[in-house]
């Protein structure tokens, strides 16, 4: 099918070469597992996984259940916004879920309020000065942390010339240490009310799709985000092209790094507690709703976008075992699955269009 | 001048593994808050007393924790205090620790060879077998009080690799199944929230999509059954209308009790197991004989006695 387009660098239009964006795929495969759901609740329970079926509530669909299924991504959703950002320039951020913990809480040492029901504050970290502070103060302390990992990262990957995975890999044990020593392991608990606000009802919900409408602007109509998919291509040609490489990857880590340390602030504030487990394999979370979202780990492929059907995939599943009422064993071998399945089937389109 | 570097390298190294006389132990989380105050109570009464403990933390990894109790036995410590990751293999910890002639103390989860352990080596903690079973009981009766007969309720389980987990799920059925229940009980659904409150929060409000009448949840922890309460509140849930109950009496859960939202909890001594277990090793480290099982009891607790705990752990 060569044609000559080919030749002159596939600048003339080839009809042969016009693919759908990437993304519709991914949406397809969520509104193909969406239906899978529904036609299995209506055999097996008699019920519907989206439409509402109580008498007692006037809606269309159960609003309940949309809602739960964007919330329970939400957190790790603000996550992988970072992430996506780190894999497209050809990284791998595995220190997030840690930075979450770490960060959920000194962040939550810092918004404690100092009764409880009439009683002192039972987990306090500080003395009474620290306590009932504006909510503003734990929100910076939080990013502050977050800006600081991210830091270090980049910094480690930019100018050592360490690999991304180890670079993160000892910041992942740095701040899970960190997590547990800054309170001996206890949780930190009793938040003020303006810090509890923060991760209340649907807030996480928008904050995600704020951010995440935010970075996609950014990702497709900045220097920043060309920048990002130039480095995830091609490295070297990206030095060549005068783009300061190291500097940029610094900036992308930092801004990963703010991204979980913010996820955290919202988790902490959603639990209205911070445990040093908080965050365990989130890393990998994120990294999956990327990937199954059409990132490519080579770098230089992928969107915000993607990423976000990615998670909503990852929501629908957990709300859709619920339903059917299926163990969670099967939900984790499903989760898995779906990953790895993910990825095959988007190498095969790869080759596909490479031959093509 | 590399070798005067060795030298001193070896020195410190040495520094670091001889800690003889003092007592090593092994806990196998220390991000869990249970087990937080468990270790608490062993250094607190370490401290009281003037002995020396060295606390390791075994990351929840079996194969971690028999190199900790190795490297304690070769440190020449003069008893080792293990919480088992996994109870399943204690067998070959019990061995190393017989074949060096160091006394081992178990605590807070029943090794599988508890009933073959060697003279100077014992065990601690509470009977899991109590634990949701008394709140679990308590839960029946308050359903009784409330003039109802027949309850559907959703439980919510540990991780489900986890002993306590288990055993917490399975008192419930065994609650019922002797009839100790005071109404007919029937379980809508029930899954894992893995202890986390998070977790938890997520899997109540899928399950209040689903719109099912219930009248209660049972949660193995409180931790899940705070998630719970925060979805049904979030869902504007009379809190009134049903019945909670977790397992722990941790500060958070007192306070959602002090509120009028979490009814029933467990107290489950972990300072004093923590603290027994201590007593234990010292004692078997001096040659005394102890009682090999020592069982710390569970205790119920309701928004009744609920002032007693506040200041517990």
């Amino acid at each position: 099918m060569a044609k000559s387009s080919h030749g002159i660098g596939g600048l003339a239009y080839d009809p042969a070469k016009r693919t759908r964006a990437p993304e519709w795929n991914v949406f397809t495969a969520l509104v193909l597992i969406v239906a899978a759901f529904e036609i299995l609740g209506r055999v097996f329970l008699g019920d519907s996984f989206l439409f509402n079926t109580r008498d007692n509530v006037d809606t269309l669909f159960n609003e309940q259940r949309l809602q739960i299924i964007i919330l329970q991504v939400s957190i790790v959703g603000i996550i992988s916004l970072g992430v996506t950002q780190v894999i497209i320039t050809g990284g791998i951020d595995l220190s997030s879920g840690s930075i979450v913990g770490a960060t959920a809480m000194v962040a939550m040492s810092f918004a404690q309020v100092a009764m409880v029901n009439g009683n002192p504050n039972p987990k306090a970290i500080f003395g009474p000065e620290f306590m009932d502070l504006p909510v503003i103060v734990p929100v910076l302390v939080g990013l502050a942390m977050g800006l600081a990992a991210g830091l270090i990262n980049g910094a480690l990957i930019a100018y050592t010339r360490i690999p991304p995975f180890i670079a993160t890999l000892g910041m992942m044990v740095t701040a899970r240490g960190m997590a547990k020593w800054w309170s001996k392991g206890n949780p930190i608990s009793f938040p003020t009310e303006g810090y509890a606000s923060i991760g209340q009802g649907l807030i996480p919900v928008f904050i995600f799709i704020g951010l995440a409408l935010l970075f996609h602007l950014i990702m497709t109509y900045t220097k920043y985000g060309k920048h990002c998919y130039a480095i995830g291509s091609n490295e070297q040609a990206a030095r060549m092209a005068g783009i300061n490489v190291a500097g940029h990857k610094v900036l992308v880590y930092t801004i990963a790094g703010m991204l979980a340390a913010f996820a955290a602030v919202v988790l902490s504030s959603k639990n209205l507690t911070a445990q040093a487990g908080m965050g365990v394999m989130y890393e990998l979370d994120a990294i999956a709703m990327a990937v199954i979202g059409g990132v490519s780990l080579q770098g230089g492929r992928g969107s915000i976008i993607g990423t976000v059907i990615g998670a909503l995939i990852f929501g629908v599943i957990i709300s859709g075992f619920t339903f059917l009422k299926l163990d969670a064993y099967y939900q984790e071998m499903v989760k898995g699955a779906i990953i790895v399945g993910a990825v095959v089937l988007d190498q095969w389109r790869q080759n596909k269009r490479g031959r093509g | 001048m590399k070798k005067t570097l060795m030298i001193a390298g070896f020195a410190s190294l040495m520094a670091t593994t001889a800690m003889a006389d003092g007592i090593g132990v092994s806990m196998a989380l220390f991000d869990d808050n249970f087990l937080t105050v468990l270790r608490n109570g062993i250094q607190k009464t370490a401290d009281e007393t003037g002995l020396s403990v060295q606390i390791e933390d075994a990351q929840n990894d079996v194969a971690k924790q028999l190199d900790q109790i190795n490297n304690f036995i070769a440190s020449g410590v003069s008893a080792i205090i293990v919480n088992p990751v996994d109870t399943s293999a204690t067998q070959a910890m019990t061995d190393a620790a017989a074949a060096a002639n160091i006394p081992l103390v178990y605590v807070n989860r029943q090794p599988i060879n508890v009933d073959t352990l060697p003279d100077n080596q014992a065990f601690v903690a509470s009977n899991e077998v109590e634990s949701s079973s008394q709140g679990f009981i308590e839960q029946c009766n308050q359903w009784a009080a409330a003039g109802k007969t027949e309850v559907s309720v959703y439980v919510m389980q540990g991780e489900l690799s986890n002993q306590a987990a288990v055993q917490r799920t399975q008192n419930y059925t065994d609650v019922i199944d002797a009839g100790k229940c005071a109404v007919k009980v029937t379980v809508i659904d029930q899954q894992t929230a893995n202890w986390s409150r998070d977790q938890a929060q997520s899997l109540m409000t899928n399950w209040l999509s689903s719109g099912a009448p219930f009248d209660g949840v049972l949660a193995n922890n409180d931790e899940m059954a705070l998630g719970a309460i925060q979805a049904m509140k979030a869902a504007n849930i009379d809190m009134a209308s049903v019945i909670i109950s977790g397992v722990d009496a941790t500060q958070d859960a007192l306070a959602s009790m002090q509120a009028g939202e979490l009814d029933i909890t467990v107290f489950q001594n972990a300072a004093a197991q923590g603290g027994g277990a201590l007593d234990a090793a010292v004692k078997l480290a001096a040659g005394e004989a102890v009682e090999q099982k020592v069982y710390v009891p569970f205790e119920l607790v309701t928004p009744a006695n609920l002032a007693n705990y506040l200041a517990k752990n």
